[in-house]
């Protein structure tokens, strides 16, 4: 991880909870990889980020790239945020996205690259960089073809 | 059957409620002092019988606001020996635990709910729900919206998510959800309470903003400013006051591994919802079909659908139908199975977001038998399942009258 120091991360985010159990994961979003915590001893992939393994116990976490690839599980297009200042030019999809290095593991990032009204559940993608506020943020495009009409 | 040493040995003996508004130009704690004393007169008790008090908010130790730190002094009360916050409908389970392992023997559950700024425009313009807002946010820990991956940590967005997971597995339609919004909203019109008092159909219902897509406007529950309030004892201090004891006669929470980010979710069948309504009929007696009301959490009617699946009234992915052959089409109500009544005040859609706290103080006013043009006849049994997320702290707890 050489060039991005603690710091660096620190101020990146300004407004995440950063610790010692997720800051891998955040240096790694700065180099444009998606790291996820994974137990050495039985392989399992812990996220959320958490400093134990849920299936062995094992304290022995090392944060480890992922391929990128997945489907999407759960969806939703969100046509207002929260705070209605903030009004949203054209809704946002957002997804979690199932990785295909475990069942259950799923990633929180929007769709990109596909017509909103050809989203699909179950539908193949990979990972891919947007911009976000000026620093390169997680996102999935289809990783196939796009199917049209609803 | 798992233990249920506390079986019927506990009752609700007041209930207290403030009026229901979108604006009611109070702080949260001057609702929740009105409901509080409310309750208190209900159950016809002086105030230093109470040594027990649960307050409102998600942080054991919330200052301000109407945590147990600022209830009690304010209402006048000498001495407690149990103290606790709570939110949802699992405070209520707390408060009966601590009367029932002694901890105190009259205790006094206070919930408000006010509309937060990021909750409507109007909402967002008013100085005094930004200050107050501002105030709750220093002392929380930072979530992190600005990271999109965390976007989901306590977050209605996932609800709308999971709508359309269920709707693509099940091939289930819109009809379900909006038959819960309009059986809410006709309840509602005839509760004085109530903050939404129009009629609606299900085409309005079909017609109303689209939120989070899936999710429409009357999917959600209506932030409004309220309080509501109870008081449990045992079972033998209850026979001495004024009204007729409404007994908790099981109850059960229930936790999963998910945890707080929601994107982790388990499946359907697997979430909180399914945990503690299990737990719940493995320690009553009341079965399903004995049940007069029920009232399915409705934050989202997704919760609602979610709820009815996990009581058993029909099978994962079939509430859509149940929901069709249950509708009384010249009432505009759903009648479960032709008998079970759901959310007879209109719930958080219709009477306005109290984390379904206003299911115990409806069920309490119905099991009494009291209600008089709302009265629904001889209702001896309530299920209640308030603030039952998919994800953390669901409630499921049956009361019953003799
Ligand atoms: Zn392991």
């Amino acid at each position: 991880m050489t060039g991005v120091t603690d710091a660096d991360v620190f101020a990146a985010f300004p407004a995440v909870l950063i610790d010692r159990d997720n800051i891998e994961h955040y240096r790694g979003l700065l180099q444009q990889r998606l790291l996820i915590n994974r137990c050495s001893s039985c392989g399992y992939w812990v996220y959320p980020h958490r400093p134990l393994c849920p299936e062995c116990w094992s304290w022995d976490i090392v944060p480890t790239e992922v391929r990128g690839e997945g489907f999407v599980f759960l969806c939703t297009l969100i046509h207002q945020e929260r705070d209605p200042d903030a009004m949203l030019p054209e809704p946002v999809p957002a997804a979690a996205v199932e990785l295909v290095e475990q069942s259950g593991l799923r990633y929180l990032a929007p769709i990109v690259n596909c017509p909103r009204e050809a989203i699909r559940l179950d539908m193949p993608v990979r990972l891919t960089w947007v911009d976000r506020g000026g620093l390169a943020s997680p996102a999935f495009e289809p990783a196939g073809p796009i199917q049209s009409g609803r | 059957m798992a233990r249920n040493p506390l079986k019927d040995s506990l009752a609700v003996v007041g209930v207290g409620s403030t009026p229901y508004g979108r604006d009611l130009k109070r702080t949260e704690l001057s609702l929740a002092l009105e409901a509080a004393i409310g309750a208190i007169e209900d159950a016809g008790i002086d105030r230093q019988e109470i040594d027990g008090v649960c307050g409102t908010g998600m942080d054991p130790l919330a200052m301000g606001g109407s945590g147990f730190l600022t209830l009690q002094g304010a209402l006048g009360i000498e001495k407690t020996t149990w103290q606790k916050n709570g939110w949802l409908g699992s405070c209520f389970v707390y408060a009966a635990e601590a009367v029932f392992s002694g901890l105190c023997d009259t205790v006094l559950v206070v919930q408000a709910y006010t509309r937060g700024p990021g909750m409507s425009r109007s909402a967002a313009n008013d100085p005094f729900r930004l200050r107050a807002a501002q105030q709750r946010m220093a002392g929380q820990v930072l979530t992190g919206q600005s990271d999109f991956a965390r976007r989901w940590i306590h977050s209605g967005e996932p609800y709308a998510a999971w709508m359309a997971r269920y709707m693509h597995d099940y091939k289930a339609t819109k009809d379900a959800f909006a038959r819960i919004a309009v059986n809410n909203r006709t309840h509602a019109t005839r509760n004085p309470r109530a903050a939404m008092r129009t009629p609606i159909t299900m085409e309005d219902y079909h017609a109303s903003r689209v939120i989070w897509e899936p999710m429409q406007m009357l999917d959600m529950d209506v932030p409004v400013d309220c309080a509501e309030a109870l008081i449990i004892t045992t079972a033998e201090r209850a026979m001495d006051l004024r009204h007729k004891p409404v007994y908790i006669h099981a109850m059960s929470l229930g936790g999963s591994r998910v945890g707080e980010y929601y994107d982790n979710s388990l499946g359907w069948t697997d979430n909180s919802l399914w945990i503690s309504l299990a737990g719940l009929w493995e320690r009553s007696d009341v079965t399903i079909d004995d049940l007069d009301l029920f009232f399915p959490y409705d934050g989202y009617t997704i919760d609602t659908v979610g709820c009815i699946e996990a009581a058993g009234f029909c099978k994962p992915g079939e509430a859509g139908d149940l929901l069709a052959s249950s509708w009384d089409a010249e009432a505009n109500i759903l009648r479960l199975g032709g008998h079970t009544l759901l959310t007879t005040n209109g719930g958080g859609l219709s009477q306005g977001r109290a984390g379904g706290f206003n299911f115990y103080t409806e069920a309490v006013r119905q099991l009494r038998g009291a209600e008089g043009e709302r009265q629904v006849p001889d209702a001896r049994t309530a299920l209640v399942c308030p603030g039952s997320s998919f994800f953390h702290d669901p409630a499921s707890v049956m009361l019953r009258t003799d």
